[in-house]
């Protein structure tokens, strides 16, 4: 045990206090944000500010209409039709909030009316390509007289693929024309509004309680991800870790002084437990960070203790299997590189789970999803799935994890034999026949 | 135990890879306080049959008694080795290093640093304690390595090709330091292909030739039965003179010197006078003991 420990303490030691971790440690979170935030910043982002748009409204009533569709358009439920040209303060705190982000929305379309006043259609046309070509104007729309009948708009810009302009006025000139329509089949604007109210469906158990589905899936995936990066950052460490003896060729002295199922289970010990330090130290940011940022109001998604409890467990244990499965690996091989491309087939289980549990939400507790949550490489998604839909019975969550641990050892004990007796056929890498007479006869 | 009692005893040992006979039907004994040479050339078993005595490996057939038992893991705690193949974290420490490896022969914390520091001020590196193995010249890391292999003061130290890679004034080092740990009674095996390093270094020997002993036994007594009547001669006008098949079996061009191999009865006085009635002009007259890349040769030839 003593010599168990004297491992697992080098492994650690060693990888936390090199530059890596500390690096990782920073630029991890930091990565996550930028690929998540970033993109959707960039999306929202109007580079060179709002969109200048001129509205040439051919009949006449339509302008207001279609303005405020443009300026409140967001794929969200509309809190109150919000008054021509000023926004009218809304009742409740929620309601604030929305219009704060209207508001922001609103700040990308800079809106312009335009009058034919006497003029043609074609000379108001050429006054507005002069500005659109001189860059004082981004793009101008002409709404015809017809409009409501059935008229189409037309929409000149210099940017034709802007997709998003495009899909917004698109919306937006739809939802102004469908009220006044409706306005005019004898509709009065106030029943409108109020016909126009969307539906929030609200989902419960069948016992009454309260859906744990939302917060459930978020942790579904938020496992699966956990569990997917982790096994990519660390299952390299792992894989390392186990070759690192053969490359540094201390492996012997290692052999004459210990046993080889210690000794790697030391070093999964060791390196597992760098890679829980790095995610504990991200966690408990995170958890700072967003208390933080929510100040005293700090609304956690209601999750019950048990599926916090099984979320922990099953992260483990699908850390522990994918790791053990890098373990195997690195005894097999002489370099990383090599490693790393026989290890890759194996994340696909990780794939493969995912795409499994989309059925298992739908029929929680079929054949398939009990199969699925019983086979160790897909378990640690699919039965976090099923905990969180319809959970299983608590000996079907046991057996799993039973199953689950065991294959890890199991994958240990047969990455140690292969390690010792490959160790003594140095130079070559192993093929799989070899694999299994080493493992035979060690 | 009694103290005369062998440290190791291999009876019958054999281990095959595959179709690959690694060592076959092997037995030997190691005495306590002894140098104990397993010598042979590259591929003769060596490092197979001591991976067998450390517990890396087991054999086929055959057992190996080390202090009067059978090997198991606290036994690996009393052997100290050295592997050919040599390795360190490149980049751990060396401080951390060694007490890594003493920690993994169950040496306490305290002692092994005490035990560190006296062993790294001996081999005059104390310098470079702080420093990270990659950081070390390949003389330097090798003795760490050494120290690794005796921070744990082991009753048996087993050390493969100790001398390969080291310059003169290291190699010097080394014998000294062995011959030290055999003073302080410790039991050593030291297995080489280079024989002109086992005759000075050792007591008894062990040689091995494709898998299988050719001979052992104390190096003085190999000796002894091997004496050939081997003359070494420098000489100026000797010509005529060494082509008597009464008294010279063979004569070869060895650097400056003629080595005269006599006929077994043959008195090397004899041919002395010859030589000095001759009036031929000698600058080197002398007897050869045989080495033991000699009889090696010789025995491998009979047992062929």
């Amino acid at each position: 045990m003593k010599k168990f420990f004297a491992v697992v303490k080098r492994e650690y030691v060693q990888r936390v206090r090199t530059k890596f971790f500390v690096v990782a440690t920073v630029l991890g979170p930091l990565l996550t944000v930028g690929f998540t935030v970033v993109p959707a910043l960039m999306i929202g982002l109007k580079t060179g500010g709002p969109s200048r748009i001129a509205i040439v409204d051919q009949t006449g009533n339509m302008y207001q209409r279609v303005a405020n569709e443009i300026n409140d358009d967001e794929e969200r439920p509309k809190p109150q039709p919000t008054a021509p040209t000023i926004t009218p303060p809304g009742p409740a705190g929620a309601r604030d909030r929305a219009q704060q982000t209207a508001k922001m929305v609103k700040a990308d379309y800079a809106l312009e009316r335009v009058d034919l006043n006497g003029r043609s259609l074609e000379e108001v046309k050429t006054s507005l390509e002069a500005r659109v070509s001189s860059r004082a104007l981004d793009g101008y729309l002409i709404l015809p007289p017809d409009l409501v009948k059935g008229g189409q708009p037309e929409f000149h810009a210099r940017n034709t693929a802007d997709m998003i302009t495009k899909e917004q006025l698109q919306r937006s000139i739809s939802q102004a024309v469908r009220s006044q329509r409706l306005v005019d089949n004898g509709i009065d604007e106030k029943k409108l509004d109020e016909l126009s109210k969307p539906v929030h469906l609200k989902a419960s158990g069948a016992a009454g309680e309260e859906s744990k589905g939302d917060a459930g899936f978020f942790m579904v995936f938020g496992a699966a991800m956990l569990i997917y990066m982790s096994v990519l950052l660390y299952g390299q460490v792992v894989l390392g870790a186990v070759i690192e003896e053969k490359e540094t060729r201390i492996a012997e002295i290692l052999f004459s002084s210990m046993r080889s199922f210690p000794l790697m289970m030391g070093k999964l010990i060791g390196v597992s437990l760098v890679a829980l330090t790095q995610l504990g130290i991200w966690a408990v940011t995170f958890l700072a960070i967003s208390a933080w940022a929510a100040g005293s109001s700090l609304s956690m998604p209601h999750i019950s203790p048990f599926i916090f409890i099984c979320f922990a467990v099953f992260f483990l244990m699908g850390f522990f299997i994918y790791a053990t499965v890098y373990a195997v690996v690195g005894s097999m091989v002489t370099t990383t590189q090599e490693g790393g491309q026989l290890a890759m087939p194996v994340v696909l289980f990780l794939i493969a789970a995912l795409f499994v549990s989309f059925n298992i939400i739908r029929s929680p507790n079929s054949p398939l999803a009990f199969w699925a949550s019983m086979f160790p490489f897909f378990a640690p998604i699919t039965m976090l799935v099923r905990v969180v839909t319809e959970t299983p019975p608590l000996w079907q969550i046991l057996l799993s994890l039973g199953i689950g641990f065991t294959t890890a050892v199991g994958l240990i004990w047969l990455a140690s034999r292969i390690y010792r007796v490959g160790m003594l056929m140095t130079g070559k890498k192993a093929t799989l026949p070899e694999v299994w007479r080493w493992v035979r006869q060690s | 135990m009694d103290p005369s009692s062998p440290t190791l005893i291999l009876d019958h040992v054999s281990k095959s890879f595959g179709d690959f006979k690694a060592v076959s039907d092997l037995s030997l004994q190691v005495k306590p306080g002894r140098v104990f040479g397993l010598i042979g050339p590259n591929g003769a078993g060596k490092t197979t049959t001591i991976r067998m005595i450390v517990n890396i490996t087991a054999p086929d057939t055959g057992t190996i008694k080390l202090f009067g038992k059978s090997m198991t893991t606290a036994l690996q705690d009393r052997i100290g080795y050295l592997p050919e193949e040599r390795g360190l974290y490149r980049k751990m420490k060396v401080g951390e290093q060694l007490r890594f490896f003493a920690e993994l022969k169950d040496l306490p914390g305290r002692e092994a640093d005490q035990r560190i520091d006296a062993w790294l001020k001996k081999l005059d590196l104390t310098s470079w304690k702080d420093k990270r193995a990659k950081d070390l010249s390949k003389g330097m890391q090798q003795k760490i390595q050494f120290i690794a292999s005796v921070i744990h003061e082991p009753d048996l130290l087993i050390l493969d090709e100790p001398f390969s890679g080291l310059d003169p004034v290291s190699v010097d080092l080394m014998k000294e330091t062995i011959l030290d740990q055999k003073t302080s009674g410790k039991t050593i095996i030291l297995s080489t292909h280079q024989m002109e390093i086992a005759e000075k270094l050792c007591d008894d020997i062990c040689m091995i030739n494709k898998s299988r002993k050719v001979f052992d036994g104390q190096l003085r007594e190999v000796r002894r039965s091997f004496a050939q009547n081997v003359v070494a001669l420098r000489v100026e006008g000797a010509d005529g003179l060494l082509n008597d098949p009464e008294l010279i079996t063979n004569v070869r061009q060895n650097g400056d010197d003629t080595e005269v191999l006599l006929t077994p009865d043959a008195s090397p006085q004899v041919l002395l006078k010859r030589l000095v009635d001759a009036n031929v002009k000698i600058t080197k007259f002398e007897l050869v003991e045989p080495t033991l890349h000699d009889i090696f040769v010789a025995r491998v030839k009979e047992t062929a």
